[in-house]
């Protein structure tokens, strides 16, 4: 695993990524964040309470899927209470990560794990339009959650934990 | 702290075993850590399901003693998790983190969020059935609201502080 990441970084290194992260890195608003001490962490500390308040929020309907919390209230008004603060935070974390990578784009742009993230962070926003679109919304016209959605909703939580773990990865990528 | 002190237990606790063991692994620490944030993750996404509630803000049509029970389990749950993982990555580096001011300050912001969850848990709470389902939340349940966010934005703040200072306060 280790050499095939190492083997990501190398050809990383040979395509545009490369000279596009060397070019953010000269850029003033880069340089600005680098110098200043505790600019990377406060926006890895915003990046935390974000995915907090999406996890936790996505957690607490994927829960009700299973009937394991929130049963008092019906699939719609669950949805109504969390989805808009997933989309938030997942707004807060695209702006918050674009500032940590504008703060370190050669860390993070010529790095494997950030390109085994992104992708990640694709499917796990599609799955949650279709999953929070649909299926959430057909649920709430009655019904009850099959096998299928069950086991859709316990995978969501899985990716979401999946892109947690690139997340704290990318700091160990072997580069 | 002297140099008498600090040669004594912390020390012992480095270069246990385990501790040895956790901070010579390539994987270990890194495994660990990412455990740690995933239960932190959640212990913090869970409570703030409930304090928002307690400040009024969102889910006022339901009773607040049910964001309590259905989040409670999994915030205790992941508590112990992070608590576990915490604990494994203090021991392998137990000097260094005794000595660096953020990891303590990180400690103390978690004891005043335990203190003041007690507070609320056996003052507060003793009137639930009288503020259960209301919209707009008595003062003292929204102060112990806000205060729970400010602590844990704080341990947050100040756990990722560690990482960035331990080489400056460092052995």
């Amino acid at each position: 695993m280790g050499d095939l990441l190492y083997h990501f970084t190398e050809w990383l290194r040979t395509t545009w990524v490369n000279g596009a992260s060397l070019e953010i890195s000269d850029w003033k608003l880069s340089l600005w964040l680098d110098t200043h001490f505790w600019a990377i962490p406060i926006m890895q500390v915003i990046h935390i309470l974000s995915i907090s308040a999406a996890f936790g929020a996505v957690l607490m309907m994927n829960l009700r899927v299973w009937n394991l919390a929130g049963t008092d209230r019906t699939f719609a008004e669950t949805e109504r209470r969390y989805v808009r603060w997933v989309w938030w935070a997942l707004l807060v974390l695209l702006l918050s990560g674009i500032g940590m990578t504008i703060a370190e784009p050669v860390r993070e742009l010529v790095n494997p794990v950030f390109w085994i993230k992104m992708p990640l962070v694709v499917v796990a926003v599609l799955v949650s339009l279709w999953f929070h679109g649909r299926v959430l919304r057909r649920l709430a016209k009655g019904g009850t959650a099959g096998p299928v959605i069950k086991t859709a909703a316990f995978l969501i939580i899985v990716l979401w934990c999946v892109i947690m773990l690139c997340g704290r990865w990318i700091a160990y990528a072997p580069v | 702290m002297n140099s008498f002190q600090s040669a004594s237990i912390w020390d012992t606790i480095q270069n246990s075993n385990l501790g040895t063991t956790i901070a010579e692994s390539t994987w270990m620490f890194p495994t660990l850590e990412t455990i740690h944030v995933i239960f932190l993750v959640t212990v913090l996404g869970t409570i703030f399901v409930v304090d928002l509630r307690m400040l009024g803000w969102t889910s006022n049509k339901f009773a607040v003693t049910a964001a309590a029970k259905d989040t409670l389990p999994w915030t205790w749950g992941a508590f112990i998790g992070a608590a576990i993982t915490g604990t494994l990555l203090w021991v392998s580096k137990a000097h260094d983190y005794m000595n660096n001011p953020y990891f303590l300050l990180k400690m103390a912001t978690m004891a005043l969020a335990g203190l003041n969850m007690m507070y609320f848990h056996f003052m507060t709470w003793r009137t639930v059935e009288h503020w259960d389902r209301d919209a707009t939340m008595p003062p003292g349940v929204r102060v112990a609201a806000a205060l729970s966010i400010l602590f844990w934005f704080g341990v947050v703040f100040f756990g990722r502080a560690i990482g960035f200072t331990l080489g400056i306060f460092g052995s």
